[in-house]
């Protein structure tokens, strides 16, 4: 029953390109990163926003390219997907308000 | 590094001398030789094996340094290992117990069992799975290449930054801790969400959730729990890599950063990790008491239901680890609730295991001894674990042997045991022999009476006063007589170890043969195929008709599982050298962080890549077997 289903939503394979496009990208990213908080190329007052941006964006990326969330999957995904916001929350706050 | 290249090629002249020059054939023969397969083997049978060879070494290396400690603290004003000497032993025997020894063997057992028993042919990713066990590996060698290196790490298993960061521990000790748990860690990783993937979709036909058995459960929660704790650890080591090779200050409190911020990450995957090593005991035991008592087993639908909760409630609980850093009266209360609420679903596991004993036709074989030890002790652990969650009495307990004791008779009372009673139990499926019985019972008798014997008298140290991770203790305070019966306890596991190293040499070698269904009385999918199983496990997958799915169909009068397709070429995956070249490439790179050489660093680094590359662009599709027909009688 597992296996049927597994085939049925099976799809034609996507373009390498799409994938080495992310990997690059999230590896320029993750650079960027580090050179904005041992450079002073910015204010120090704009590090930490402009870091959250590019996490965001590459939590996107993340997603989308590698994780197929754009495409339709079964409920295990948002199961998995609501359970690690879950507990990064609670450690998130945890971490902060304690 | 020009020795290192010097002795490569040395090696490799060598080589090509022994074996009359670089030709087709010898690769043909090293290709066809038993170590190549091997090393290179995708097959989750094997790789369980793999895994628990690997633990049960790092499980005798950790009991030997715990016989070290325990021999030092023998008398009052001991001087066999004091100081630093000490702490390193400490150090080493609690982060090998957890990550290199429960672990890799909890993996050992999801291997070998998992797959057979949802009537699967492989786990999902036969490639990652050889991956996360070689990374386990050499992050396992790694950590324990400290001692010969300049000295093993000395910061506690929790490795507090108040006594991990470069001033207050200097030398490499640290740094081993940080990059071997880090290699190791993305094996863990990499394996809890192989784990996920094989169990949602790998799933026999008819095998719904509600009919998977129940150690199949825990793995799957366990590896949920791998999946979404060690994150948290990966993060934190991270810190600790940049704090310690870097100069950065995320944790040195001079410098305006926070050492508690370590102790949130860490026992946001540390606590976690605890239900990591006893969910999978818990589901070990459910299978093997209802297996000795001959009886479905009892709540089913409860138990399934407390695992789920056990692992949902264990990321709402990591601060009882901190109540003394003094975060305050709310947080503490808190989290003080949350813990004592797990003893529910903790508690409804141990009833459904006494009623699915009462009534049964209960055989002691050994597997069933361990599960039968395993409740008592368990239960003593779990109470004293209620009371370590009462804030106010942990001002008291706490950093004494009262700790020392409670979580001993967790880790070991549960999850050894319950491993103990998990490798007895899938010895037969795994190898195809039989252990001995009554070296069997020798093993679990010495072993049962060597851990009271250790760790009981430990509560009373702790309460009469005497604090944990201390090389010695002052004579006439009342400590020297249980401190001295302790450690004639550890003779007792040590010799319940050497009779289980026994059984299994002695086995090997002259063991009586395993049947299909080794024990005459299995209930789940892997006893309906031959031990140990062909290289496809099922000829055909089987139709599953119900809960504990062979049990239903000897019912029926049945001697075969109903097959679920028409017997067919199968199709394998290739065996790839990749795995263990990746994992000697993070070996090779985290060494040289480690003794501050960035070309060996970067090399390390180069040989991960070229794997990675070479794994992209890999378009090996794999081969097809025709399977023996088993109606026709194929050899085992």
């Amino acid at each position: 029953m597992a296996k049927e289903s597994n085939q049925a939503i099976s799809r034609k394979p996507e373009s390498a390109m799409k994938h080495i496009l992310s990997f690059v990208l999230m590896i320029a990213f993750t650079a960027a990163s580090f050179f904005l908080v041992m450079s002073d190329a910015v204010p120090s007052g704009w590090v930490i926003p402009l870091l959250l941006i590019f996490a965001v964006v590459q939590v996107f990326l993340q997603l989308f390219t590698f994780m197929h969330l754009d495409q339709k999957g079964s409920a295990y995904y948002t199961i998995f997907i609501i359970f690690g916001i879950f507990v990064a929350v609670i450690s998130a706050v945890g971490i902060l308000l304690m | 590094m020009a020795t290192l290249i010097v002795l490569l090629v040395l090696v490799l002249f060598l080589a090509a001398i022994f074996t009359g020059g670089y030709n087709r054939q010898f690769l043909e023969r090293m290709r066809n030789s038993r170590t190549w397969d091997w090393l290179t083997t995708v097959d989750h049978k094997k790789i369980g094996i793999l895994y628990l060879m690997g633990g049960l070494l790092f499980f005798l290396i950790g009991g030997l340094e715990a016989i070290f400690m325990r021999l030092q603290l023998f008398a009052p004003g001991n001087d066999l290992f004091v100081g630093r000497t000490f702490n390193e032993l400490l150090t080493m025997h609690g982060t090998t117990m957890i990550f290199l020894a429960a672990m890799p063997l909890i993996f050992a057992i999801m291997n070998a069992v998992v797959p057979l028993q949802i009537g699967a042919r492989d786990v999902a990713f036969p490639f990652l799975n050889a991956l996360g066990f070689w990374l386990f590996f050499f992050g396992g060698v790694l950590l324990n290449l400290s001692w010969i290196f300049g000295g093993a790490p000395d910061a506690g298993w929790t490795s507090y930054t108040g006594l991990a960061l470069n001033q207050y521990s200097p030398g490499p000790g640290v740094d081993f801790y940080v990059l071997g748990l880090q290699i190791a860690g993305i094996g863990t990783l990499i394996g809890g969400l192989n784990f996920i993937v094989t169990i949602i979709n790998m799933r026999a036909p008819g095998m719904t959730f509600l009919r998977l058995p129940l150690f199949t459960w825990t793995a799957f929660v366990t590896s949920g729990l791998v999946l979404f704790a060690f994150p948290a650890f990966t993060v934190a080591l991270l810190l600790l890599m940049f704090d310690r090779l870097f100069g950065s200050n995320f944790f040195d409190h001079a410098m305006g950063g926070s050492t508690v911020i370590w102790e949130h990450l860490f026992w946001i995957f540390g606590h976690p990790e605890v239900y990591i090593v006893i969910l999978p005991a818990f589901g070990i035991m459910s299978d093997v008491i209802s297996t000795f008592s001959k009886k479905r087993l009892f709540g089913y639908n409860s138990m399934v239901f407390a695992t789920v909760l056990i692992g949902f409630l264990g990321f709402m609980v990591w601060v009882h680890h901190m109540f003394t850093v003094g975060l305050g009266a709310i947080s503490n209360s808190v989290f003080a609730v949350a813990t004592m609420a797990i003893a529910v679903p903790t508690g409804i596991k141990v009833f459904n295991w006494l009623f699915t004993m009462w009534g049964g036709e209960i055989q002691f074989k050994t597997p069933m001894l361990w599960a039968v030890g395993f409740i008592p002790t368990f239960v003593i652990g779990g109470m004293t674990g209620v009371m370590l969650a009462l804030p106010p009495a942990d001002y008291q307990y706490q950093d004494s042997y009262f700790v020392v004791a409670h979580f001993h008779y967790v880790l070991v009372g549960g999850t050894v045991f319950g491993l103990f009673a998990g490798i007895y139990y899938w010895w037969p499926k795994m190898f195809g022999k039989m252990l001995n019985e009554s070296l069997g019972k020798w093993h679990f008798w010495t072993f049962l009476i060597g851990f009271h014997l250790t760790f009981f008298p430990q509560h009373f140290l702790g309460l009469f006063g005497m604090p944990r991770r201390v090389f010695t203790y002052q004579t006439n305070v009342g400590l020297e007589r249980l401190n001295e019966i302790s450690t004639i306890g550890v003779a007792g596991m040590l010799i319940g170890t050497i009779f289980f190293l026994v059984n299994i040499i002695y086995t090997l070698r002259k063991g009586p043969k395993a049947e299909a269904d080794a024990w005459g009385l299995g209930r789940t999918l892997e006893w309906s195929i031959p031990s140990p199983p062909p290289e496809y496990n099922f000829a055909q997958t089987p139709l599953v008709r119900g809960f504990d799915a062979l049990w239903v169909e000897k019912e029926a009068g049945n001697k075969t599982m109903t097959p679920a397709e028409p017997l067919g070429s199968i199709h394998m995956p290739s065996p790839s050298y990749i795995p263990i070249m990746m994992s000697l490439g993070f070996f090779i790179a985290g060494f040289g962080f480690i003794v501050r050489g960035i070309p060996a660093a970067v090399f390390g680094l180069i040989i991960v890549f070229a794997a990675l590359f070479l794994r992209s662009f890999d378009y090996d599709r794999g081969y097809h077997v025709e399977p023996e027909d088993p109606e026709k009688g194929g050899k085992e």
